[in-house]
């Protein structure tokens, strides 16, 4: 009986809700873009949730690439105004911020976000619009995959090639020094497993025997059986697709174990320059591989001048700096440069641009295919003597490698 | 062989940490009626205070639990009180569910804010150190947590027979109109159990610390394998809890060795399914209406 | 039909009509895009309700099944082809279908335990999911995550279907609670909510009753899943099955008040513009989850019966002081 006044208000309510939507809807003038004021540029950034560190130092990058620019007058004689949404890690976040961005904010251009999780839907609400999509952190499959021709990826290689460079490296060395044998223990992530698979690719084919190859979940938190497995079969190399967890349970295993092969290289982990030694042990760090997309003290376009800004906004040591704040001011040159080589904002004068020439940023000299590729190769970097170093290729070392690799200290 | 051996070594001894956090659990829903879905996350939260004491002011894990566990069982009773206790009507155990749920999400977004969502690990000088006892590895810390679980369920189960409030527990969780009419104070029983409930827990964080890297986001996995644990032994049951636990410890690492690591965590999902097909109620568990 | 039903009818009526017409009216896709957010979660919800509402069941692993279809619908793409355009639409009750079935035995388990013991079996079936997500490699590629084929809608209204496919599965899961509240079903439900064991003995089906409630509400979750997992065009084995998601169902019901019809939807019509306005004024909410807690403490601790039942109280209340004019009035004549 009483049932009825409230779900016919429950019912009302819900229908007026729709007309109010309307009418706010119809209410929110569009912006006209104008010709002056500011160029609005929008952002989806993790700035909660499980990705909220990287997101976070992304919009550092973001933010000192903001300042730097309009400090130079901007682009195209306008300052540039960065509209920043938190999408909480989620993609249905992140796909609807750039959805908002591009109808109701009607910004100028877009970046892209952290994770390529949350950037192959991005890219794909981004492309529907026909808007370029400079990223800096999307360099998985997921994203290529996806075959669109609006996407440019800020590192110098994709995710999956990052590994090479430890193979072109090995192939360096004098045949008595390489290794014959390995193992391959990787954890179950987009980026993690399948470009230690892509290393073993190469290295199968040049002859070098997998003894023992395995993926582990996220949650493993305990890596002695899986190093014992691997141990147990003598590998030279242990060449792992990791994250940075469980980078360090497996060398922390390996030294319970008391097992030492001759090379160990981990794709995360060891290239974290402040955080390594304090969660192995200081005295096991040396000779072990990684590699990296960006390097302190590396000698690319606009480095130096973006790590002494960077320290003086944020404080900290060179050491401490995310790569991912770099990856986000790569984005940033990049838009600089092109808008600035053009003389427009035009979206698609701008796709078309991109993929042609090199652009110069502080990951290096930058080059994509028609997908989005960028066509060149990340850093191997080495422990040595308590520090990293880069060490290979040969043009951007800042020490020689050291082989093999010597025994923990314990 | 050789290996089936080591990892059965490896799954009693991590087996007895998850046991004691797994009592805990037990002991709550045994007494209230309340599942704590926030164990989970009240793990992780002392192993981050157990990490902060090591880094800032250098106490050894081991030795932290006896300024943690006092701690968490101060919150754990303050918890009961401002949250569980509200509860009224049939819904109440369900509610809790959700309550406590809301609960650990609080603690994971704060534990967030302020250390971020980098993994931390407690690292002090022995961690890496093993022993070789017969051909067989075993990790020096890994043997203190158990030694340390084993002798906190030995004082939790004294508690629970030798003294006068674990009597009233146990009154309580067998009947509790009963006990309420020979004078046992319910509220009473309740706070302070749902203090020592959370205390296992803490007790159990201090260590996890050591044995794993962590990070807010850790408490899912950890509140998953605890809830089928509980459910295993049987909910309410201690020693269901104990050996469930074990059974668990020993299943993951047998199948991560032999099968893959991949399949695990979920062989133990297999496990539970198959016994609750035989056994509704959990190996231990009493055949209750109302369970 | 008697005159509450058809005024039911009507009610229902108006507001599926204006439903409907809304993305014809707004053009705003963002707008659009946010309706479809809030039909999302008004499905999810009401779904939800319709089982764990209904029999007084809490069940934690709702947001299985929605991955389980959004995956079920990916992979029918990637290795049987259904086509692209308007075809995945047309596909979408088998794999409502197609979930509920392969879910028998895990239902069988799961039926046969108890309220809390059965809400941590189905928690633990949220686990398993994403587990089986992750180590399926060849089918699911695992944490590399699915794609799905972008459709070749119009861009001018490229949201549109996707906004009516779901307007379409809410209309769906209202017509079910509905038809299940009047029917014998309902009626079963209602009784196991009350005492299970009384039911049992009065000769219900008890498990048969639970199990097509079951039934019906995994086959809507899974096919929003469904529809969600094409409109984003990738998914991975954590967005899939995303605990937050099904918590903010489970909060909107609670919210709007459970086991009523309209509750979920409500609760779903008030949180979701919220959270997208909260999310754009407080910028970085590094708070976002202890924001979230605490609406949730707040509404299972001082309005656990939701909006809806409150509402209806103090209607009842007011009517009552109308009535009598004030004067107390004995508790048998209150209304329930």
């Amino acid at each position: 009986m009483t049932r009825t006044p409230a779900r016919r208000l429950a019912a009302a309510l819900l229908t007026g809700a729709f007309a109010a939507a309307a009418v706010a809807a119809s209410g929110s003038a569009a912006h006209a873009r104008g010709s002056a004021g500011p160029i609005k540029i929008g952002i989806s950034l993790s700035l909660s949730g499980d990705f909220s560190d990287s997101g976070k130092a992304a919009q550092r990058g973001y933010k000192l690439w903001q300042n730097v620019v309009n400090a130079h007058g901007g682009i195209l004689g306008r300052k540039v105004q960065l509209i920043v949404q938190d999408d909480t890690s989620s993609p249905t976040q992140a796909a609807t911020n750039y959805q908002t961005f591009i109808t109701k904010d009607k910004v100028d251009l877009v970046f892209g976000p952290f994770s390529t999780l949350l950037t192959a839907p991005s890219a794909s609400v981004a492309n529907r619009y026909g808007y370029a999509f400079i990223e800096p952190a999307g360099g998985g499959p997921a994203v290529f995959d996806e075959k669109l021709h609006n996407v440019f990826f800020t590192q110098p290689a994709p995710a999956l090639q990052s590994g090479d460079v430890f193979a072109k490296f090995l192939a360096t060395l004098p045949k008595s020094q390489r290794p014959t044998t390995a193992a391959y223990p990787s954890l179950d992530d987009p980026f993690a497993s399948p470009i230690a698979d892509h290393v073993r690719g190469i290295l199968e084919k040049r002859g070098v025997k997998t003894v023992y190859k395995t993926i582990y979940p996220s949650e493993t938190t305990d890596m002695t059986p899986i190093i014992q497995k691997a141990a147990s079969k003598h590998p030279q190399a242990i060449i792992g697709g990791t994250q940075n967890g469980d980078a360090y349970a497996q060398i922390k295993a390996m030294v319970q174990l008391k097992f030492s092969p001759k090379f160990v290289f981990l794709t995360n982990g060891p290239n974290d320059p402040a955080e390594f030694p304090s969660k192995v042990g200081p005295k096991n760090v040396n000779g072990i591989f990684s590699t990296g997309d960006w390097f302190p003290q590396e000698h690319s376009p606009g480095n130096a001048a973006f790590v002494k800004a960077y320290l003086a906004a944020y404080g900290g040591k060179s050491d401490t700096i995310d790569p991912t704040s770099a990856e986000a001011y790569a984005v940033g040159q990049v838009a600089q440069a092109v808008t600035k080589k053009i003389h427009s904002l035009d979206n698609k004068k701008i796709i078309a641009t991109l993929h042609t020439g090199s652009w110069p940023t502080v990951e290096g000299v930058l080059r994509w295919n028609s997908i989005g590729e960028p066509q060149g190769s990340d850093l191997l970097v080495e422990w040595i003597n308590g520090k990293l170093y880069p060490v290979f290729p040969a043009n951007i070392a800042l020490h020689k490698p050291v082989v093999p690799k010597p025994p923990w200290g314990g | 062989m050789h290996d089936v051996i080591q990892a059965v070594i490896l799954g009693v001894l991590i087996g007895g940490v998850y046991a004691l956090m797994a009592s805990g659990l037990t002991l709550v829903f045994g007494i209230m009626k309340v599942i704590n879905v926030a164990q989970g996350a009240l793990v992780i939260l002392a192993a981050y205070l157990s990490y902060a004491l090591f880094t800032h002011l250098h106490i050894d894990p081991f030795l932290s639990i006896l300024v943690v566990t006092p701690a968490m069982f101060l919150l754990g009773v303050l918890v009961q009180i401002v949250f569980v206790r509200t509860l009224r009507g049939p819904d109440a155990s369900e509610l809790s569910l959700l309550v406590t749920w809301a609960l650990a999400l609080g603690i994971e977004g704060v534990l967030s804010v302020i250390f971020k969502t980098t993994f931390r690990a407690t690292n002090p000088s022995y961690a890496n150190r093993s022993w070789d006892v017969l051909g067989y590895h075993v990790g020096e810390v890994r043997v203190f947590a158990f030694a340390a679980s084993a002798l906190l369920l030995l004082l939790l189960s004294l508690l629970l027979t030798r003294t006068r409030f674990g009597r009233s527990v146990r009154a309580t969780v067998q009947n509790p109109t009963a006990a309420a009419l020979l004078g046992v104070d319910e509220r009473r029983v309740s706070t302070i159990g749902f203090g020592i409930g959370v205390s296992m827990a803490a007790a159990a964080g201090a260590v996890y610390g050591v044995l794993y890297p962590f990070n807010p986001g850790s408490h899912y996995d950890l509140i998953s394998r605890l809830l089928s644990i509980v459910v295993l032994g049987g909910l309410g049951s201690l020693g269901g809890a104990v050996v469930a636990a074990l059974l668990m410890g020993v299943t993951e690492a047998v199948v991560a060795v032999e099968i893959s690591p991949t399949w695990a965590a979920f062989s133990f999902f297999v496990v539970l399914l198959a016994v609750l097909l035989v056994r509704p109620q959990g190996i231990f568990g009493l055949r209750e209406r109302t369970l | 039909m008697s005159r509450a039903t058809a005024a039911g009818l009507v009610r229902g009526g108006a507001f599926a009509g204006a439903a409907v017409a809304f993305p014809f009216v707004v053009h705003a896709a963002w707008i659009v895009n946010i309706g479809i957010l809030t039909l999302m979660y008004a499905t999810l919800a009401t779904a939800w309700n319709l089982f764990s509402g209904y029999t007084g069941y809490i069940s934690l692993g709702q947001i299985a099944f929605f991955g389980l279809g959004a995956y079920t619908l990916a992979i029918s793409f990637e290795h049987f082809g259904i086509g692209s355009g308007y075809n995945p639409f047309w596909a979408l009750p088998l794999v409502g279908g197609g979930v509920a079935l392969a879910s028998l035995p895990v239902a069988w388990i799961a039926l046969r335990t108890r309220h809390m013991t059965f809400a941590i079996v189905t928690l633990t079936l949220l686990f398993v999911v994403q587990q089986l997500a992750f180590n399926l490699h060849s089918l699911t590629h695992g944490s590399s995550g699915m794609m799905l084929p972008t459709p070749t809608f119009g861009i001018a209204n490229y949201d549109r279907p996707f906004y009516l496919a779901m307007l379409a599965l809410l209309l769906v899961a209202l017509a079910l609670c509905w038809v299940v509240l009047r029917s014998k079903l309902g009626l079963m439900l209602l009784a196991i909510r009350e005492d299970e064991e009384k039911a049992r003995g009065l000769g219900v089906r008890v498990t048969g009753a639970k199990l097509v409630a079951w039934w019906l509400s995994i086959a809507v979750t899974a096919m929003v899943g469904g529809v969600w997992a094409y409109y984003l065009t990738f998914i991975y084995p954590e967005s899939a099955v995303d605990p937050l998601v099904m918590i903010g169902a489970v909060l909107m019901t609670f919210l709007g008040g459970r086991g009523t019809l309209w509750g979920p939807t409500i609760g779903a019509f008030v949180l979701v513009p919220a959270q997208q306005y909260l999310l754009t004024r407080l910028g970085a909410s590094e708070l976002y989850l202890v924001g979230y807690s605490a609406v949730f403490m707040v509404v299972l601790l001082v309005l656990p019966r939701g909006i809806l039942p409150s509402l209806r109280d103090a209607i009842a209340r007011a009517r009552e002081r109308q009535r009598t004019g004030g004067k107390r009035i004995a508790r048998s004549q209150a209304a329930a």
